[in-house]
């Protein structure tokens, strides 16, 4: 396979990766409104458990990590999004249950940044700043796959895991649950007075996004074979919410469109690019600006993305199963507050 | 809510009562707002619960409704005690608000904000969006026909599908009504209902809430425009200065000097020498 088409198919696969990134965070900020700042946390927490988790013991292997249980795909995938979803249900009960807004994200940002900071000086865990690495190609010896072959292989693989997953998410913002989501994101006391438990539905969506986001990590993992801290800064959770504000809140099909235009294109594409003579890295930091001004300019101008959020109809086959006098709006009752005038009477209430 | 929740033998709530508070008191930052609230709503009737600008009136329904907590005193839903209750657990009690200021869900159609209400929705479980869809489905069907029908009712139906934040002032003090109708509630507290709407409005609203009487629903509502609470109000509470007043007829309340002195005073004498 020719570098150009290697090329092709690591942005498709980055396409694929950040799409399931950002259905996660949208779900919890795009659906529910929870500022999730330590985003990136989960992704990497679902990357390491994914990768540890299919290493051999790491005994003889030159890297110290927990686990190293050898378990095959797709298991570990779903154990990376299994111990992120267990995470948020740590961060949700220590955090969410008190804080709104602004005070919410600036725990999880410090929340993030502790994470960071453990796993980054706490070496037994996930092998310190060097991280993982020689984490096994999935699937590679099952279907004899070169390194060359492997890269077009999982490109395919994540997107057929997006497009079940987007299915999953789609079945779940179109449900009563998505829509409670909503109403909690645009008023959580007016939820709560029609005796919703806010924390109970906050707590499904950080869980939900947290799965999103561990698989996310995993499938990051096992494209690149190694993940290590500087992968995650937690500044990269601003890249994930690049992509959700430019290609539309609330919108699953934004969000594809978002992975493209930010991650893909302007992050990973120039990333391929030969550097300028005598500037090396420099194009790396253009394309950082690049992504800022262009977070600026859509909240400026546009801020509900390149494809905002859809307003959900009543269902046409619903209306047309209404009787034809049922369609219009009825007779409309009122009071008299002119003396001795009809419903006034009716109400039995005069003095 | 079940019928089981609010038989829940427990302590408090007078006989005939769906919503009792007795000597609630809440201060903020030192500054007393509500000094001794005490008071019962009959069952079955609309109440007005009425007094001067700071009087507490909008403090004590966040109050009951559990959106505020009390620093002291005690509250009741039927016979149960729901004291500093959190507010999604008194809802299910069957007691629903509105607001002072419409708070509409701005990002939801009108139809959406209808279909949020109803409570313990199938569809609002994983389990069921995934292995039992047929299940939420025909529930949440059920629930559309019902909400058109509110809809219809309110005079909203033309704009069902739009975003309610596009709605109107007086379009939204009539979908939260809407709202709290299709929750389907035992006690509707009502913050100024008629507040900032036309006279028109005004009719419609006075009209939907004796429906809502006839229908078996207790109304508190809170309201300024004595016009409208001496036609709808089968009773009345008078809060002046954080604490019950007076409680009554609105006719008997005209004999009492100590309203008439705190809140009624020019404005009662005005309706009456018309």
């Amino acid at each position: 396979m020719s570098a150009f088409w290697y090329y092709v198919f690591t942005l498709v696969f980055v396409m694929f990766d950040y799409f399931i990134l950002a259905m996660g965070l949208n779900i919890q900020y795009g659906e529910t409104g929870i500022l999730n700042f330590a985003y990136i946390g989960f992704v990497a927490l679902g990357a390491y458990v994914t990768g540890a988790s299919s290493l051999p013991p790491s005994a003889g292997t030159g890297q110290q990590y927990i686990m190293g249980w050898g378990i095959p795909f797709p298991f570990n995938l779903l154990l990376g999004g299994l111990a992120a979803s267990l995470l948020a249900v740590f961060v949700a009960v220590v955090a969410l249950r008190r804080l709104r807004t602004d005070y919410l994200a600036v725990v999880l940002i410090s929340f993030s940044l502790v994470f960071y900071d453990i796993t980054n000086n706490y070496v037994p865990l996930f092998n310190g700043a060097d991280g993982l690495y020689n984490v096994p190609e999935p699937l590679a010896s099952v279907f004899k796959l070169t390194t060359n072959s492997f890269v077009p292989f999982f490109a395919v693989v994540a997107g057929l895991i997006a497009l079940i997953m987007w299915w999953a998410m789609s079945r779940i913002t179109n449900s009563p649950l998505g829509r409670t989501f909503r109403a909690i994101r645009d008023d959580d006391g007016v939820a709560a007075a029609l005796g919703k438990g806010v924390f109970r539905y906050q707590l499904t969506s950080m869980l939900i996004g947290a799965f999103y986001a561990g698989v996310g990590g995993g499938l990051l993992v096992q494209f690149g074979g190694s993940f290590n801290t500087s992968s995650w800064l937690p500044a990269e959770t601003f890249v994930v919410f690049a992509v959700i504000i430019v290609g539309g809140v609330g919108n699953n099909v934004g969000l594809l469109v978002g992975s493209l235009l930010v991650e893909t294109l302007l992050i990973h594409l120039p990333a391929f690019l030969p550097d300028i003579p005598g500037h090396p890295g420099l194009i790396q930091y253009i394309d950082t600006m690049v992504v800022g001004v262009l977070l600026w300019v859509m909240l400026w101008f546009r801020p509900q993305g390149v494809v905002p959020e859809r307003v959900r109809k009543t269902p046409l086959s619903l209306l047309q199963g209404l009787k034809s006098d049922r369609t219009a709006n009825a007779e409309v009752p009122a009071m008299s507050l002119v003396d001795g005038a009809g419903v006034v009477e009716e109400g039995g209430v005069r003095d | 809510m079940t019928s089981g929740q609010i038989e829940t033998p427990t302590t408090g709530g007078s006989e005939g009562a769906a919503l009792s508070c007795q000597e609630l008191k809440k201060s903020f930052l030192g500054v007393a707002a509500v000094t001794g609230a005490t008071f019962d709503v009959p069952k079955g009737m609309i109440t007005a619960l009425i007094g001067p600008n700071g009087a507490g009136k909008t403090t004590v329904v966040n109050i009951l409704s559990g959106m505020m907590k009390s620093d002291s005193g005690s509250m009741q839903v039927g016979t149960v005690d729901v004291t500093n209750w959190e507010s999604h657990k008194i809802a299910r009690l069957g007691l629903m608000r509105t607001f002072q200021l419409s708070r509409e869900l701005g990002g939801l159609t009108v139809l959406e904000n209808l279909l949020v209400a109803p409570k313990h929705q199938a569809g609002e479980s994983l389990f069921n969006i995934f292995l039992r869809p047929g299940l939420a489905k025909r529930e949440e069907l059920a629930n559309t026909e019902r909400a058109i029908e509110i809809l219809r009712t309110y005079g909203l139906f033309d704009l069902r599908d739009n975003r309610a934040s596009e709605l109107s002032g007086g379009q939204k003090k009539l979908l939260e009504i809407a709202r709290a109708v299709m929750a389907q509630p035992k006690v509707l507290l009502l913050d100024e209902p008629m507040a900032g709407v036309n006279p028109a409005l005004i009719e419609r609203i006075g009209g939907y809430i004796l429906d809502l009487k006839k229908q078996g629903v207790t109304v508190l509502m809170v309201e300024h425009n004595l016009n409208v609470v001496e036609k709808i109000c089968d009773h009345v509470i008078v809060l002046a200065e954080g604490r019950t007043l007076a409680t009554g007829r609105l006719s008997e309340l005209r004999a009492n000097p100590e309203v008439v002195q705190a809140y009624l005073g020019e404005v009662i004498n005005a309706s009456t020498t018309r």
